[in-house]
Order: C-alpha cells, then sequence, then structure tokens
C-alpha cells in the first residue's frame, strides 16, 4: 500500500505518545505500570474510564515499549471486540495467535519478556449482541485466558467497568482513568497548534475543550477537521460548526418558545431546529443542562420534565421520529412550566 | 430532464445555496486528498447536490460520466454464499449505492464493495495510485453490525478509497463512524435562499415571476429546494404566464392525507375509523412511508385544534410513531392514533358543546 | 399427523450411539422410541389379523366401537356388563396380539397399553405404500428420486458430487413415503434420523438438579452429524448390510427459531452435506407461505438453496391430486372393507389440500364414527368443497368437523366468532364477592359466556399473526357506532400485540412464549376493550385485506426502486420514500413520461390486486357466521 498522504494522517496517531510516561494526566496509572515496564512483570490489566483519556494509547505504549518496533508485530495482537465478525473468528484469531510458540530473541535493547499480549478494546461493547452470544463469548475468553495465561497476558479496554463480568475482572488488574481537567487538555492542544502552526485564540481554546467534554481524542478531532476547513486560524464558530454541536442561541431560541407557553411558537422552532440539521438527541442533552440548572424552575416540574427527555432519548433511540420526539419534549415543557395537568382533561 | 436535475449545479463554484461550505469543500480538497466526509441534514437540503459538485472538484469531467446498473455481489459469508443485487450509480471514480437496500445483508454489501474497489485502484497522471470515493447514502438506516463493518473496513482501506456518508440524522450513525469523517452539516435552505434559486431558475428558462409567487412555492416546499423546484416546475406545466394567485398543486398525497384529517373533524365512529383505515391502506400501498403519513396527518390536525389539544395530540403522534418504528404492521399503530384521536376530539366537543 | 412412523425401519435415534454419554442415557429409559423389528412381513400379519373374516362380520362394529373407546379414553368409565364383558374379551386380545408379537419381535415390549394397540393400527402406517405403484406421488417425481438413487448405487461413494437430495414439500405429500418405497424397490435399506422425544421443561429442570445439561432437539442433531463425520454410520445393526444399499433419511429436521440457532442447523446440514458417504435424503416441510411465517420460510428458502448451491439435488413435491388421494382411499376402504359413500371420500379427498395423511387418518377417524352414514346425509346435498364448508360451518358439530381439519380456518373462524360477538352474561358485573379486588366500574365487565379464550384459541389452532390480523380486519364491525373510546381500546391492545409478534434478535429464546402472551393480549384486548358489542347482526368476517396490502406494498416499492435505473437523467440515487413522496406526485402533474411505459404506481391499485390472489379465500369472505 502506498504511505498514507501526510495530510490525511489522524493527528490522533500522529500524536499518539508513544511512551507510558507521557499519557496525560494520569499519574497513578503511570506510576504503577512504569514500574512493570521496569520488572517487565506483567499481570493481566483492565483499563476503564471515559472515552479520549488515553487507555487505549497507554496499552499500546506498554507494548510497544517492551516488545520495540521489531518484534511488535508478532508478540501483540489488538482486537477490537465489536468487530462483527463473530465470537468465533475473535476467539480462533486468540487461539492461533497464542498458539505460536515465543522467542527469547531480545531485540535492540527491548526487555522482550517471554509472552504475548492480546490487547481487546472496546471489551464491554461485546455485550451488543444477542445476550447469549455474550455468555459464549464469555465463557470461551474465561476458558482461555487460563489456558494460555502462562503465555499471555491480555489487556482489556472499556468505558464501563460494570459491563465486564466479575470472573473476568477478578483476574485483571484494573486501572481507572480520570477524564481529563481543562488544564491538561489546553495544554496537549496547545502543543498540537504549534507542531502545526495553528492559531487558536483563548476563546476558541475554552470552547474547544467545552465542546469536547474531557475527551481528547474528540478533542483532536475537532481541531484537524478545522484546520482542514478553514486553515490556520480558527475561531470558536468554526470548531462549533465542525464538531456539530448545537449553538447555544439555537437551545436558548426553543427553550423561550417553551416557556411562552404557546404551543405553535414551539412547535415553528422545532421545526427550525429539524431543518437547521440538528441532531434532536444532541438537542434533548442541551435542554437537559439548560432546565436543570435554571433557579426559577421549581423540584417538581424540573421532574416531570426530566422524566420526558428520558423517555425521548429511548425512543429516538430505538429510531423514532426526531421531529415528533423534539415536538413532544417541547410540549411537556411548556405545560410542566405553565403547571397545565398531566392527565387529558377531556375523553375517558 | 426535470428542473431539478437540469439546473442542479455541476461545480463547487456555481452553487446558490451553501456557498461557504462549498468554499471549504474546495479547500479541503485542493491537496488531491480528502478525509472521509460525512454529509447530514434534512431531506432536500442539498446534500446530494454539494457531493456531486465535490466529485467532479476531485475528479474533473470525469466525474459527470456516470453509468446506472444494477449490479450483483456474491458474498462469501463463512459456509454459505449469499446473493445480493443493488442499484449502483458510477463513474471510473466513485461508486454511489443505498446500501440499506440490502435489508439485513447490508453489512456484507459494504465489506465487499470497499474490498473490490481497493483491489482496482486507478492510477493517476503521475503514476502514482488514486483512490477512488464511494458514497454510500443512508447510512443512518443501516443496521448497527453494518456500521461497525464499515468502521473497520474504513481503517482497513483508508489508504485506496475514501468514503462519503449521506444520511439525514447523525445521531442514528454510530459515534465511531462520526468521528472518523469529518462531519457536514448541511442544514436546509432557508426560505428566502430557496427564492434565489427559484428566481434563477426562471431566468434561465425566462419566465416571468409575478411578485410573490417564488415566496408562496418557496413557504409550500417545508424548506425543501428539491421538493420548491418540482413544485415550480409543476406549475409551469398547468398554467403560464402565472397569475399571482396561482394555487400551487399540493402533492397528491399530501391531499389526501388532508382528506382524511377532514373526514375525521366530521364523524367520529369505528364506522369512520374503518372508512380511514382504507385509506390509510391506499397511501401506504403507494409506498408512502407510514412515519410521513403520520408527521402529516399531525400536521393537518394541529391546524384545527385548541393549544389543550395540541399538546394532547402530539403527545400521541409520537408515541405511535415511536410505535410503528418498533413494529411490523404499521397500519395497526397508524389506525390506533386515529382511533386515539377520534376519541379525544369526541370528548372535548362532549365537554365544549354538550 | 406423524404420530407413528413406518415400523419398518431401523431408528437411528441419537440417543442408542455406542458411546453413550450419561446425559442421554438417562433419556434413553423414558423416551427413546421403541424399537420395531425391520422385517414388514410381520407388521403385515398383525394387521391381517385385525381384518381377517372370522372377526369381519360381526366383530367389525366392536372393533370400531373399542376403538372410538380407546380415542376418547373413555375405557375406564365402562359400567354396563354386557359392555364390560367386551372390554375384558378385547384387552384379552390385545394381550394375546401382544404376547405373539413380543414374541415375534424377541424382545419385550413393556408397554401393553391400548395407545401402543391403537398406534400399530393406523391406516396411515397400515397401508403406507410398499411399491412404487401405490405411492400417491406424481410418477415423474418417483421417478426422478429413483433414478437418483440408482445413480448413487452405480457409481460408488468415492463420486464427487454431493450424496444428498433434497425433497421438499408441504406435510403429507409423500416425501418420506416416496423414499421408502424406492429404497425397497431398489433392495436398500432406510435408516432414519429421529429425535428422541423432546425433553420437557420440568425433565430438564429435574436434570439440571442432578447435573445433567439440557439438549435441544437441535443440539442432538449436531452430535448426530458430528458422529456421522467423525464415525461413519457405526450401529451396531448396520454390519449386516453392505453399506452400499443404505438410505440415511432424515426427515423432521429441527424447528428452530431466531438466527443463531438457525445458522447452526445450516452449519450442521453443510457439514452432513460435505461428509456424509451414504445416499442420504434430507425431507423439507414447506408450511405453505402463510404471511405469519414470513421470517421462517425466508430462513427455509435461503437454507435449501443454499444447500442445493453445496451440490444438493433438489426435488419439489406438489400436493397430492385430489384424485389420487381418492384413488388411494378407495383402495383403503376396499381392503378394510368398509362401506363408504363416494362423496364422502371426494369431500376428505379435497378438504386434505394434497395431504394423503390427513386425508387417510380423516377416513379412518370417520370410520370410527357410530353412524357414518347418517352425517354423511348431510354431505348429500352439496357438490362443490367451498359451498360445502359454508354450510357445514353451522350444520356440523365440532367433532365431526375436526378430523377434516387439515385447513384450520373453520375452527379458527368459530374462535373469532365467539371472540368478536363476545357474549357475555347479565346481571351483576362482579362475579362473586369472593373477588377482593374492587374495580373502578370502567375496568369492570360482565363474565364472558365461553371457555377461557387462551383454551379456545388452543383448541382453534391460532396462530397469534393470524388470528391478530383478522381481529383487526374485523373488530370494528363488532364496536358500537358510538364507541369510539372502545375502538381506540382495542386498537391499542392490537398495537401492543404487534410489538410483541415482531421478531427481535435479542429475545430469540422466548419466541414461543411472546407468541402466546401476544395471542393472549389481541384476543382479551379485544375481549375487554369491546364494552358493548354490536349483537344482533350477522356478520362476514372478512380476510385480513392487510396481507393484499404487504404484498402491493413490496412490488411497488420494487418497481420505483427499479425505475431508477431507466431513469438516465438523474445521476443520483433516491432513497423510495423520496421517490414516492415527492418525485412521483410531480412527474403525475408534469405529465411526464406517465405514458405506457411507466405506469405510476397509483395505476396498480390495491383494488386490482385485491381480485387477484384472493380467489383462494374467496369461500371465506362469504363465510356467515351465526352469533352463537
Amino acid at each position: 500500500m502506498t504511505p498514507v498522504l501526510p495530510s490525511s494522517q489522524q493527528w490522533v496517531e500522529k500524536y499518539r505518545p508513544k511512551q507510558v510516561k507521557d499519557v496525560a494526566h494520569q499519574e497513578e496509572v503511570v506510576r504503577v505500570l512504569t514500574n512493570t515496564l521496569e520488572t517487565t512483570n506483567c499481570p493481566h490489566m483492565l483499563f476503564y474510564g471515559p472515552p479520549g483519556t488515553g487507555k487505549t494509547t497507554t496499552a499500546l505504549a506498554i507494548a510497544h515499549q517492551l516488545y520495540g518496533p521489531g518484534l511488535y508485530k508478532s508478540r501483540v495482537l489488538e482486537l477490537n471486540a465489536s468487530d462483527d465478525r463473530g465470537i468465533n473468528v475473535v476467539r480462533t484469531k486468540i487461539k492461533n495467535f497464542a498458539a505460536v510458540a515465543v522467542g527469547t530473541a531480545h531485540q535492540g535493547g527491548y526487555p522482550c519478556p517471554p509472552y504475548k499480549i492480546i490487547i481487546l478494546d472496546e471489551a464491554d461493547s461485546m455485550t451488543e449482541d444477542a445476550q447469549a452470544s455474550v455468555l459464549v463469548l464469555r465463557n470461551a475468553l474465561r476458558r482461555t485466558m487460563e489456558t494460555y495465561s502462562k503465555v499471555t497476558r491480555f489487556f482489556f479496554i472499556c468505558n464501563y467497568i460494570s459491563r465486564i463480568i466479575e470472573p473476568l475482572a477478578s483476574r485483571c488488574a484494573k486501572f481507572r482513568f480520570k477524564p481529563l481537567t481543562e488544564e491538561i487538555m489546553t495544554s496537549r492542544i496547545l502543543y498540537i497548534c504549534n507542531e502545526e502552526g495553528l492559531n487558536l485564540d483563548s476563546e476558541a481554546l475554552s470552547t474547544l475543550s467545552s465542546i469536547s467534554q474531557g475527551d481528547l481524542r474528540r478533542a483532536i478531532t475537532y481541531l484537524q477537521g478545522a484546520a482542514r476547513l478553514f486553515g490556520s486560524s480558527i475561531t470558536s464558530k468554526d470548531l462549533i460548526s465542525v464538531s456539530g454541536v448545537i449553538p447555544d442561541d439555537v437551545v436558548q431560541a426553543l427553550f423561550i418558545a417553551c416557556r411562552s407557553g404557546d404551543f405553535d411558537m414551539a412547535d415553528k422552532e422545532v421545526k427550525n431546529v429539524i431543518a437547521e440539521g440538528y441532531p434532536a438527541s444532541q438537542m434533548l442533552n442541551h435542554l437537559y443542562d439548560v432546565v436543570v440548572e435554571s433557579d426559577d424552575i421549581p423540584d417538581d416540574q424540573k421532574a416531570r420534565i426530566c422524566k420526558k427527555f428520558g423517555e425521548a432519548d429511548k425512543c429516538l433511540a430505538d429510531g423514532a421520529d426526531e421531529y415528533l420526539q423534539l415536538l413532544d419534549v417541547a410540549s411537556n415543557i411548556t405545560r410542566a412550566l405553565d403547571n397545565m395537568p398531566q392527565e387529558f382533561p377531556f375523553g375517558s | 430532464m426535470l428542473w431539478v436535475d437540469k439546473y442542479r449545479p455541476k461545480t463547487l463554484d456555481k452553487v446558490l445555496v451553501h456557498e461557504d461550505i462549498a468554499q471549504n469543500l474546495k479547500k479541503l480538497v485542493t491537496e488531491q486528498d480528502c478525509p472521509h466526509l460525512l454529509f447530514y441534514g434534512p431531506s432536500g437540503s442539498g446534500k446530494k447536490t454539494l457531493i456531486m459538485a465535490l466529485l467532479r472538484q476531485i475528479f474533473g469531467p470525469g466525474a459527470d460520466k456516470v453509468k446506472v446498473e444494477n449490479k450483483a455481489w456474491r458474498v462469501d459469508a463463512g459456509s454459505r454464499a449469499i446473493d445480493v443485487e443493488l442499484t449502483t450509480v458510477s463513474s471510473t471514480h466513485h461508486v454511489e449505492l443505498n446500501p440499506s437496500d440490502a435489508g439485513f445483508q447490508d453489512r456484507y454489501v459494504v465489506q465487499e464493495i470497499i474490498k473490490e474497489m481497493a483491489k482496482n485502484r486507478p492510477i493517476d497522471v503521475k503514476g502514482r495510485k488514486g483512490f477512488k470515493v464511494l458514497v454510500l447514502n443512508e447510512v443512518d438506516k443501516l443496521s448497527r453490525e453494518a456500521q461497525h463493518s464499515l468502521r473497520r473496513t474504513m481503517e482497513k482501506y483508508s489508504a485506496s478509497c475514501r468514503l462519503i456518508l449521506c444520511c439525514n440524522s447523525s445521531s442514528k450513525v454510530s459515534e465511531a463512524i462520526r468521528s472518523r469523517c469529518l462531519n457536514m452539516r448541511i442544514n436546509a435552505p432557508t426560505e428566502g435562499e430557496i427564492m434565489k434559486v427559484l428566481e434563477f431558475i426562471g431566468k434561465k428558462e425566462s419566465l416571468q415571476l409575478p411578485p410573490g409567487f417564488a415566496d408562496r412555492i418557496a413557504h409550500q416546499s417545508n424548506r425543501s429546494l428539491r421538493r420548491a423546484i418540482l413544485l415550480f416546475e409543476t406549475c409551469r406545466v398547468q398554467q403560464y404566464p402565472f397569475t399571482s394567485n396561482q394555487a400551487i398543486p399540493p402533492m397528491d398525497w399530501e391531499e389526501y392525507v388532508s382528506e382524511i384529517a377532514s373526514s375525521i373533524f366530521k364523524e367520529q365512529s369505528p364506522k369512520r375509523l374503518f372508512e380511514v383505515r382504507g385509506k390509510l391502506y391506499e397511501l401506504l400501498v403507494n409506498c408512502i412511508p407510514p412515519e410521513i403519513i403520520l408527521k402529516r396527518l399531525l400536521y393537518e390536525l394541529l391546524k384545527k385544534l385548541d393549544s389543550e389539544l395540541k399538546h394532547e395530540i402530539s403527545h400521541w403522534a409520537a408515541y405511535y410513531e415511536h410505535r410503528l418504528r418498533l413494529g411490523q404492521k404499521a397500519i395497526f399503530h397508524l389506525e390506533a392514533f386515529v382511533a386515539k384521536f377520534m376519541s379525544i376530539y369526541k370528548g372535548f366537543l362532549i365537554e365544549t358543546f354538550g | 399427523m406423524g404420530k407413528g412412523k413406518r415400523s419398518s425401519t431401523i431408528v437411528i435415534s441419537s440417543s442408542d450411539d455406542d458411546e453413550v454419554k450419561d446425559k442421554t442415557s438417562v433419556r434413553l429409559s423414558k423416551s427413546a422410541p421403541p424399537r420395531k423389528n425391520p422385517k414388514r412381513a410381520k407388521k403385515l400379519t398383525v394387521s391381517s389379523s385385525y381384518s381377517s373374516p372370522f372377526q369381519n362380520s360381526s366383530a367389525i362394529d366392536f372393533d370400531e366401537w373399542r376403538q372410538s373407546a380407546v380415542a376418547t379414553g373413555a375405557v375406564g368409565s365402562l359400567t354396563g356388563q354386557w359392555e364390560h364383558e367386551v372390554a375384558v374379551k378385547f384387552l384379552h386380545d390385545d394381550i394375546v396380539n401382544q404376547i405373539c408379537e413380543e414374541f415375534d419381535q424377541g424382545f419385550p415390549q413393556f408397554k401393553v397399553t391400548s395407545d401402543s394397540s391403537g398406534n400399530k393400527d393406523m391406516w396411515v402406517e397400515k397401508y403406507t405404500p410398499s411399491c412404487l405403484g401405490d405411492v400417491a406421488v406424481h410418477k415423474k417425481k418417483v421417478e426422478e428420486v429413483k433414478s437418483w438413487f440408482e445413480e448413487k448405487l452405480k457409481s460408488n461413494a468415492d463420486n464427487s458430487f454431493s450424496n444428498v437430495i433434497l425433497i421438499s414439500g408441504q406435510a403429507g405429500v409423500g416425501k418420506s413415503a416416496t423414499i421408502y418405497a424406492v429404497a425397497c424397490h431398489l433392495g436398500m435399506e432406510v435408516y432414519e434420523w429421529r429425535t428422541p422425544t423432546p425433553t420437557i421443561w420440568q425433565e430438564h429442570v429435574h436434570n439440571s438438579n442432578s447435573g445433567i445439561q439440557y439438549m435441544s432437539k437441535l443440539d442432538e442433531f449436531e452430535s448426530f452429524v458430528e458422529r456421522i463425520r467423525k464415525y461413519g454410520l457405526v450401529s451396531a445393526s448396520l454390519t449386516r448390510v453392505s453399506p452400499a444399499s443404505v438410505v440415511l433419511l432424515i426427515d423432521d429436521l429441527p424447528m428452530v427459531n431466531g438466527k443463531v440457532s438457525y445458522g447452526r442447523l445450516q452449519r450442521c446440514l453443510y457439514l452432513l452435506l460435505q461428509s456424509v458417504r451414504l445416499p442420504t435424503a434430507i425431507l423439507i416441510n414447506d408450511y405453505g407461505r402463510s404471511e405469519s411465517a414470513e421470517q421462517h420460510s425466508r430462513y427455509w428458502e435461503e437454507l435449501q438453496s443454499s444447500l442445493q448451491n453445496a451440490g444438493a439435488y433438489k426435488v419439489t413435491f406438489n400436493p397430492i391430486t385430489a384424485n389420487s388421494i381418492k384413488r388411494a382411499l378407495t383402495r383403503i376402504c376396499r381392503l378394510e372393507r368398509l362401506k363408504v359413500n363416494d362423496e364422502y371420500i371426494d369431500f376428505i379427498a379435497k378438504s386434505s389440500e394434497g395431504d394423503i395423511r390427513s386425508a387417510i387418518t380423516s377416513l379412518q377417524y370417520f370410520s370410527l364414527k357410530p353412524h357414518p352414514l347418517d352425517t354423511l346425509s348431510v354431505l348429500n346435498s352439496v357438490s362443490t368443497y367451498p359451498e360445502e364448508k359454508q354450510t357445514e360451518t353451522n350444520r356440523l358439530d365440532d367433532r365431526v368437523l375436526l378430523p377434516f381439519g387439515k385447513d384450520a380456518t373453520l375452527s379458527l373462524f368459530h374462535a373469532l366468532g365467539k371472540f368478536l360477538h363476545n357474549k357475555r352474561e347479565t346481571g351483576s358485573t362482579v362475579p362473586s364477592d369472593t373477588d377482593v379486588i374492587l374495580l373502578k366500574e370502567k375496568f369492570s365487565r360482565c363474565p364472558i359466556k365461553m371457555d377461557d379464550p387462551e383454551l379456545v384459541l388452543c383448541q382453534a389452532h391460532g396462530q397469534a399473526r393470524l388470528v391478530t390480523d383478522f381481529l383487526h380486519e374485523n373488530v370494528l364491525d363488532f364496536v358500537n357506532e358510538e364507541a369510539i373510546e372502545d375502538a381506540w381500546v382495542v386498537g391499542a391492545y392490537l398495537s401492543d400485540t404487534d410489538l410483541l409478534l415482531t421478531p427481535s434478535s435479542k429475545t430469540w429464546e422466548a419466541e414461543n412464549v411472546l407468541q402466546s402472551a401476544a395471542a393472549s393480549v389481541a384476543v382479551r384486548g379485544v375481549l375487554f376493550g369491546n364494552t358493548s358489542p354490536l349483537s344482533s347482526r350477522w356478520h362476514a368476517i372478512r380476510r385480513p385485506v392487510l396481507w393484499q396490502i404487504d404484498q402491493s406494498l413490496k412490488h411497488n416499492k420494487n418497481q420505483i426502486l427499479s425505475r431508477r435505473l431507466d431513469d438516465t437523467t438523474s445521476a443520483s440515487l433516491y432513497s423510495h420514500s423520496t421517490l414516492a413522496t415527492e418525485f412521483n406526485p410531480a412527474l403525475k402533474w408534469l405529465g411526464h413520461r406517465v405514458a405506457a411505459d411507466h405506469q405510476a404506481p397509483d395505476e396498480v391499485s390495491f383494488d386490482e390486486d385485491d381480485c387477484d390472489g384472493m380467489s383462494v379465500d374467496d369461500e371465506v369472505d362469504d363465510d356467515e357466521i351465526e352469533e352463537w
């Protein structure tokens, strides 16, 4: 394959830390793992935490530091558990990979411990398949682990530890990755801007960290997108348009329309939101923030509104129509704020 | 040729709406390369137009020479072979298709086609291997599995092909795909923008537009440029020269829905409900998607209601629309909605007028 | 149907294997089907004893009487002295026969119960065709199967082509009979794979307590295939004959629900196809293209085509013609010395819908009736089948009607009528004072005048989707004109039902439960929702229009999509909804290409479609249902 042109290389890959010690903001994890690296004694590991906090980066960095570029390919297997090709394929891959004996060759000053590493990314999304096949997979993994544990180390990476079954989790050393703080994000972003010759004003910087919500990968993706579209000088507006985040004034307009108590106004705003192409689920998130944070709404009304948010979110996840759901939500907000009865007065 | 096709801007420089986006896209591809793109926005907002103009920008006029064909793939899925047939539009540089047409086999389609495209890559003038573009429509309708496999193939073949994805609702596209694409939100053009386009076409066709005429078409189009142009052409066929109070013919199915609405208002009884069922069948059998029927019906009903009833009925519309997505037989849910409305409305009439 | 299979087979149940595992061995004692002697001759002697002249003239009545007693399970409740004597005599006969039989067979048969003997003289078994000429299947098809087997016999096992023949056809068209007859003709022996009786849930609970794993039929089949692959057919009985003259017969494939188990089955069959050395026949039941089983039949279609792709030879059997069935029935009547009216045979033959097994069973059942000729007189007045069905609905009682009921529609219609008419007791709404739950008035109803709706459904063999569609189509006729509220309640329940019936990949295990729950919701929803049913009207029960709509919709959709191909001007692909909602209406206005070559979808209206394709079920339309 031809090398990917530099322009199309993802910055997320380009600026991925190559060393465990460079991983941002995860001091405890880094301390323990550095220790591990020195002794080359490595347990099975489970990394969990929100997206974009450096889990995959850490796992890859460990593997690289243990084996170096020469042996990496033969010693490390990266698997996406959400790979749809099925439990059996994953299993066979693991088996085949683990079955090949490891040599003891040392290369280029890397520790090269005598075991292999299997990185299972997104381990928690295995549940997306039917429950039944997941059970099988879990068992398969469990059995696989015991059989090959002498020669193989597993790194599980997931967002929610609660979705990893206990027997599996208990065999691993667990590391929690914290969400990144704004300072850390900012410094990392600034570093990249510097490297890429971008100009970001402070407003754009804070916008970027707020729209990416502690997810560094997302922040970098947005930044790259904006850089491609708008060139080296990037404003806060550019970032918002790239990220697809709904601008505050649109959210406010809808909320004000709901407050007015007029159904038709709310309907008009909802239509506008849909026509502008903003995703309804995101709109729900924003409205939720607005409602929860406003001081002049009594708690019972907030509860009533939030209940509706929950229902609508579920419906949207089921693929329901965005306009109808959003309209329903808006109508509910209007009614709740007006203290209109929840039960319909006419008919039965 | 329909005006919709005839006056579709061929290049990014010629677009009349979304000029800013067009300029950005142009900037994006000047480096002879582009990232994966995801276009999203409501129907009729101009996604396709932009995509086609973009392809031309990348590949030159060669991208215009397309052929439409039914292509069959034989996909090897473990122990069995699956035959999939899909309609594609392709040039030497790109292939466009609706993978969701393949139903539950969509994921095989995605994998297989991308693989095939990766195999025969075009070679550009400098002897370098170029890339092909795969345009996938309606990615929001792809199954979860298909989206997963799409994401995998995106990574695997990123050197040989670029994806342009197109959908109405970005929230139905998985985060994994969205984060690997540059997201382009294409909003529906405003009525003003639509008027501008209509006037442009009017000038090209050397038509006299009475004042306020384009305005009314734009208003009736629901901010869908495609629909506005179709309406415009329909008016032209119906009556020319235009008069300022000329009726703009509604879509036949919309008129039908409005008839249903008024018959619902006239009588609320099981018998009437049964008649409505027959009419709903008529719409369904003509391939009008049930959710669109429901939305239109709601629109018609809302026109004539008190605000209290509006809240209630919009709730039930949302409720039953959700159910018809989950269920199999749309008519059950559509009918339950109509029955609920009749029941509410009758209660309301009795309450108010005794 | 299919309760008793031919006894001349050697049953290879997966549990009678050499390497019997602990889990299967337990079940072996409980439920493995009794082994039967492979010699056909024996069976003939037994059956001939029933039709021997000595019994015939006087005893035939007794015989019939006894059988009907057995059939109704009334043996234990006999009271009269004379009857008692007769019963004893026949029990005695039974035992004698039994002993002879056991002696013949050379191994003990434990059950000396009435049903085992009842089983043996099922006419379906008794008159299984033994030679090719007797098979009621079309000659050409039989010839096709025969030549395939001959081919296999000639070219030995090392043939590169697959050794599998696939025979599909609806139930009772003689698929397995053909195999047996052909095998008999060619001097081959048939080995049939049969699943042990399925483990019921309680048993499973019991077993799992004792550490035994539950094995579904599919599991059994998988392990059977696995063994075939590894060892070939290693059964003790096989040593006697050369493997070349053995036919492996797989009837009765495991039923599968859901994608996962379907995939397993397919893999399994595929493995079998590739590894099996013996000529093998796989029989596949077509369940017809009923709408309720759409998903299901798609699975099977795909399965068949994938097997064919892998080299299996496919033969499709059509339903047996009424004439052939009539011939077979007449022959049986002759052999049984039974005097049956021609019209009656005609009726059975026609109502069996090409299912010869059901026809024979009907005949036998009918011959057990005390006064068959009385009932026949009812039928004498009518000539063709559809009309017969209508008149019968009202005149014949269930007991006579049911045995013809290959077609469940009739009993289904009874049930639907009950649900729709919704007859209730009058008077107090609260059935008893002991009922402590107080309901608001709008929720309480008078007790219904029928058995539990679930029971009624079950008796009518009502499939959930079918019942729901019918209820949906018809229920509005029965709702009071004033009661739009009721119409909504009913509609809401039907909407619930639709959700329950929607197959979901995540709940495939629970599908059966869901089916019955859905049927329950639909029926009870209709009963509950309709507070004041219209009672005094006669209503025709219509066939759901919905089915037509679905088909026309599919057709129109494809048409719209395929029109994209002709359209060379537009260089882009639109989804069908855009085409239907925007382009088509506009094109119609424009008069643009709506000419001959492009028919607008409107013109493919469903009125037209209504007319064709309905004929099969037309008779149902005018089927008046009286209130009961």
